[in-house]
Formats: structure tokens, C-alpha cells, sequence
């Protein structure tokens, strides 16, 4: 049973060089297309690495009211560490405010003439670890209004680039990415499906005969199954070798200001992810071919 | 070992085959005659399922051809021996390629497969082109090899379809030897062909007439030899 399964198996990668040209040309094609797969892959790790660091987390500037009195403020500032999935919470009061500020501005950050009437408020940096399963659901503009409705506060002020960015860039993946890799898949598809049926159609006399002589669709199916697992293997190997290639060219392309991004390889586990992905779509059309 | 009741097959409007019934015994040599078209490659090809049974009933070996599964098509195969015209060979593989093709698909253990395709080829007269390319082969020898893949698996029914009709009298009469040697160990052959020198060379063969889908004669010729122990004709053949 097992010689038989090998043999019929060397038998399908011989019987590859029956149309060489063909096969090559479908080879090409394949390789090609994962080439492509790839680096749309590529490009979308990478702006997936870059918006990961910011995506799970959301920040608000919050500044007390001027009159606010320090007992109210620690009250407020109090209510915020108990609120769930906070992150950090930075807190000035007016004058550590002044000095931080006179600090950033270096040497000309001499303010020391206003510290008798400092006209900073209290303040505080809050940031939030975003859960996922909030992420979809306006969950920073709920906490936006639980920080504004606080006694002491007088305004937030909230970026929810991090945020949205991250739902626009899942909404397009759904929306385009998927799409199109369909696409993709489909012309892999149809490339290897046609060399297929080229294959079966010249050993129609064969095929015929071993049906005659009793053989299973799976003994006649089998080898022309294995020239297509070969081709999406060779295929998506070759493919991935050459977004190697123009992987080494391109990975310091963006990493200029203002761009300032690296164009990471894509992880092994996305790679095996290519690879099967091309030599499943393989082996089904083949499989559709030889039916 | 065949059973065939009303059975009748259309093309479209075009019927080929209306109300045929007939039997065969185990062991049995039946001629099916006739002008071309007259149902013969029609009938033969319902026997081994390349066409499936809708009017009346047959069955072939065991099989029910009328509810005949898809899958029961190889089994059925197997105990049936086809032979045609035009060879039906792989004329770029070698004659032990050829034959040893009818074992593999079983999954037979290879050295025994070698010995049965040996044995078969020898018996052929073939030991000399085992491993010769058979287009390099004439056209005798090719149906020589055509036979020896349909017998090699032991198979209870020789269905022939104008096996000699490509070949002078002389091959012609060699293969009718191959044919009735093999019918004297046991098989069953069912031969269609319009040659009477072919249909005189079978002793006690039964003689079917088909005209225009019909089976208008039935005669039978003189009295068969009688048959040998299955097991001693495997022997004699090496098989």
C-alpha cells in the first residue's frame, strides 16, 4: 500500500517533464503570484508592527478648572487609578507643571517670575489599555465622558487616532485585503488547473486504459494530484525566495524621516501560512482539474 | 456469469440496442455478429460499464449492472478482461509496462506481479520483447500484448471487441489460438466480430446475430471441448 503510494507519487513528479515548457511557464506564474501575495504581506506587517504600538492603548490630556481646590483635584485623581484598564496616570499640579515646562523649554525656560501667579491648572496624562473586545465599541468615548463629568475637571483633550486608526485598518483589511488576495488565490488557481488539465488531457490514452484495467479514480487521480502539490511547493518556495530577495533591497526603504519605517521579513509562521495557503489552492484546483 | 434481460440503450433518438436478452455460462465462448452499427461495441461496452444500464436488466460477474455505484465500476472491471481493435496499449511504454499495468492498479506485491507478468508474456510468445517499446512492435504482437494485460489478472469473462480486425488471417488465426486456449482453461469470452473465419475457429461456440440493436439468430457451432481444471490452467500458463 505504501510502495504503491510512493510509487504512484514519484510517478506524478515524473511525469512533470512530459511538458516542460508548460510546466516551467506555470512554475513562473505561481512563484510570481506568491512573490505578489507576498508583498502585499509584506507591507501589511509592516504598518501592523507600527500601529501595534500605539493600537492597544488610548491617552487624554485632562486639565482641572483654575479654581479647582487641591482636596477636589486629589479626589478626581483618585476616582481615575480606580477606573479598569488603566495604564498610567501622570499628575501635575500647577507648579510641577510650571517646572516641567521650564524644563522642556531648556535654557530660555525661565519662569520662575510667574511662580508667585501660576496660571497652569492642575493636570494629568491618562492612559488606558484599550481591551479588545472593546475596540470596536466606542469604548474611549465612554470613558472620555466619565473623565469630563468628574467635579474638578474642565476639559479632556483626547486623540483618538490610535484608536480609530486601528478600526479603519481592520475595516480595510476586511475590505480590500481579503478581496484581493482572493484574487490572487483564484489566478493560482486557474494557472495551475489549466496545466493540469494539459497533463490529463495527454494522458487521456492512459487514463482511459487504466480505467479499463480496473484502477480507482484515486490511483489515476493521484499522480496528476501530486504534480500539482509539486508545483504550488516548488511554486511558493521560489516565490517566498524572491520576497527574500527584494525584501533585502527594499527594508531600508521607508526608514527615512518622516516615515521612519522598517520593513520587517514576514515571520515564519506567516511564511508556512504563504506557503500552504499557495499549495492547498494548488492541490484543490488540480484536484477540480483531474475530477 | 452474464445475465442479460430486455436490455436496450439509446443515443438520443437513435436506438442501438432494443429488448437484448441472453446468457453466459461459466466457461461459455459467445460470438456477437453483425454489420457495423448493429449494437455489438454498444452491447459489449454496457458489460463493462463504460455505459450505464437504463433499460431492462444485466448483470456481469456477480455485478447488478442496473444499480451499478460509481465506485463498483473497478471491482467489476477487474473480473472482466477487455480487448479491442485499435490495442488500447501505451505504445511508449515496453510490454512488461503494458501488461504489468493490469496488476499494479490491484496493488500486487511487485515480485509477485513479476512472475505472473513473465509468465503471461511467455505464454504470448513475447519472452523475447519484455522490455521492447511496443510502437516498435507489429501489429499481432501489439494485440498480443493487448490480450496478455486482460488475462494477466485471471479474469472470469474476455470481453473482445474486433480483436483481429487490424490483422491479416495468419495473426488473425494465432490470436483465435491465444483465445480458445485461454477459453479451454475456463474463461469466458464474449467476441464480437463479422468475420466468418473468425467465427468458424471456436468449436461449440454460441453465435449471437445482431442487426439494427436486435438479435435476429442465435445458432451455436460444433461441440465444445471439454473443460480444464481451473487451477491446472493457471499452472500450464505459469500462472
Amino acid at each position: 500500500m505504501i510502495g504503491q503510494f510512493l510509487r504512484l507519487s514519484a510517478r506524478g513528479v515524473a511525469d512533470l517533464r512530459l511538458h516542460p515548457f508548460a510546466q516551467l511557464l506555470t512554475l513562473v506564474a505561481v512563484a510570481m503570484v506568491t512573490l505578489l501575495t507576498g508583498l502585499i504581506l509584506l507591507g501589511l506587517h509592516t504598518v501592523n508592527i507600527e500601529l501595534l504600538k500605539s493600537r492597544g492603548q488610548v491617552e487624554f490630556q485632562v486639565y482641572w478648572k483654575t479654581d479647582a481646590d487641591a482636596e477636589t483635584v486629589v479626589k478626581d485623581w483618585d476616582t481615575i487609578r480606580a477606573m479598569e484598564h488603566l495604564k498610567d496616570f501622570k499628575t501635575f499640579t500647577p507648579d510641577n507643571a510650571l517646572t516641567e515646562l521650564a524644563s522642556t523649554l531648556g535654557e530660555t525656560g525661565d519662569f520662575s517670575w510667574l511662580a508667585d501667579n501660576n496660571p497652569l491648572p492642575y493636570s494629568g496624562l491618562v492612559s488606558f489599555h484599550v481591551p479588545p473586545e472593546a475596540q470596536d465599541q466606542g469604548w474611549a468615548a465612554g470613558l472620555l465622558t466619565q473623565i469630563k463629568s468628574l467635579p474638578g475637571v474642565d476639559k479632556v483633550h483626547y486623540t483618538p487616532f490610535q484608536a480609530d486608526l486601528a478600526q479603519s485598518w481592520r475595516t480595510i483589511s476586511h475590505m480590500v485585503i481579503w478581496p484581493v488576495l482572493g484574487f490572487l488565490a483564484l489566478i493560482v488557481s486557474l494557472v495551475v488547473h489549466n496545466t493540469i488539465k494539459l497533463s490529463l488531457m495527454t494522458r487521456l490514452d492512459e487514463v482511459e486504459i487504466l480505467s479499463l484495467v480496473g484502477a480507482r479514480p484515486g490511483y489515476i487521480r493521484w499522480p496528476l494530484l501530486t504534480g500539482g502539490f509539486v508545483q504550488g511547493v516548488l511554486g511558493s518556495g521560489l516565490g517566498i525566495g524572491l520576497l527574500a530577495i527584494v525584501h533585502s533591497f527594499i527594508a531600508e526603504a521607508l526608514n527615512f524621516p518622516p516615515f521612519l519605517l522598517e520593513i520587517r521579513f514576514l515571520p515564519p509562521e506567516y511564511l508556512l501560512a504563504l506557503a500552504g495557503a499557495v499549495t492547498l489552492v494548488s492541490v484543490l484546483s488540480s484536484w477540480v482539474a483531474v475530477k | 456469469m452474464v445475465t442479460v434481460e430486455r436490455l436496450s440503450y439509446n443515443f438520443g433518438t437513435y436506438w442501438a440496442l432494443k429488448d437484448v436478452s441472453f446468457s453466459l455460462k461459466k466457461g461459455e465462448f459467445l460470438f456477437l455478429t453483425g454489420h457495423s452499427g448493429a449494437g455489438k461495441t454498444t452491447l459489449l461496452r454496457l458489460l463493462y460499464g463504460a455505459l450505464p444500464v437504463t433499460r431492462g436488466r444485466a448483470s456481469v460477474a456477480g455485478y447488478q449492472l442496473n444499480n451499478l455505484r460509481k465506485r463498483d465500476i473497478p471491482q467489476l472491471r477487474r473480473k472482466v478482461g477487455v480487448v479491442f481493435q485499435d490495442f488500447k496499449i501505451l505504445s511508449d511504454r515496453t510490454v512488461f509496462d503494458n501488461v504489468a499495468m493490469a496488476l499494479e492498479v490491484r496493488g500486487m506485491p511487485r515480485q509477485h506481479l513479476e512472475r505472473r507478468v513473465r509468465a503471461i508474456i511467455r505464454a504470448m510468445g513475447l519472452e523475447t520483447k519484455s522490455y521492447s517499446i511496443c510502437e516498435r512492435l507489429s501489429g499481432g504482437e501489439q494485440q498480443r500484448v493487448a490480450i496478455a494485460r486482460s488475462m494477466v489478472a485471471n479474469p472470469e469473462l474476455i470481453l473482445a471487441d474486433e480483436p483481429t480486425g487490424n490483422l491479416d488471417v495468419d495473426l488473425t488465426m494465432h490470436l483465435m489460438e491465444i483465445f480458445q486456449q485461454f477459453h479451454t482453461y475456463g474463461t469466458s469470452v464474449i467476441m464480437a466480430t463479422h468475420s466468418k473465419e473468425v467465427l468458424e475457429c471456436v468449436p461449440g461456440a454460441r453465435i449471437l446475430h445482431l442487426q439494427d440493436g436486435r438479435i435476429v439468430d442465435e445458432a451455436s457451432g460444433a461441440e465444445p471441448e471439454p473443460e480444464k481444471e481451473e487451477p491446472a490452467s493457471l499452472g500450464e500458463v505459469g500462472l
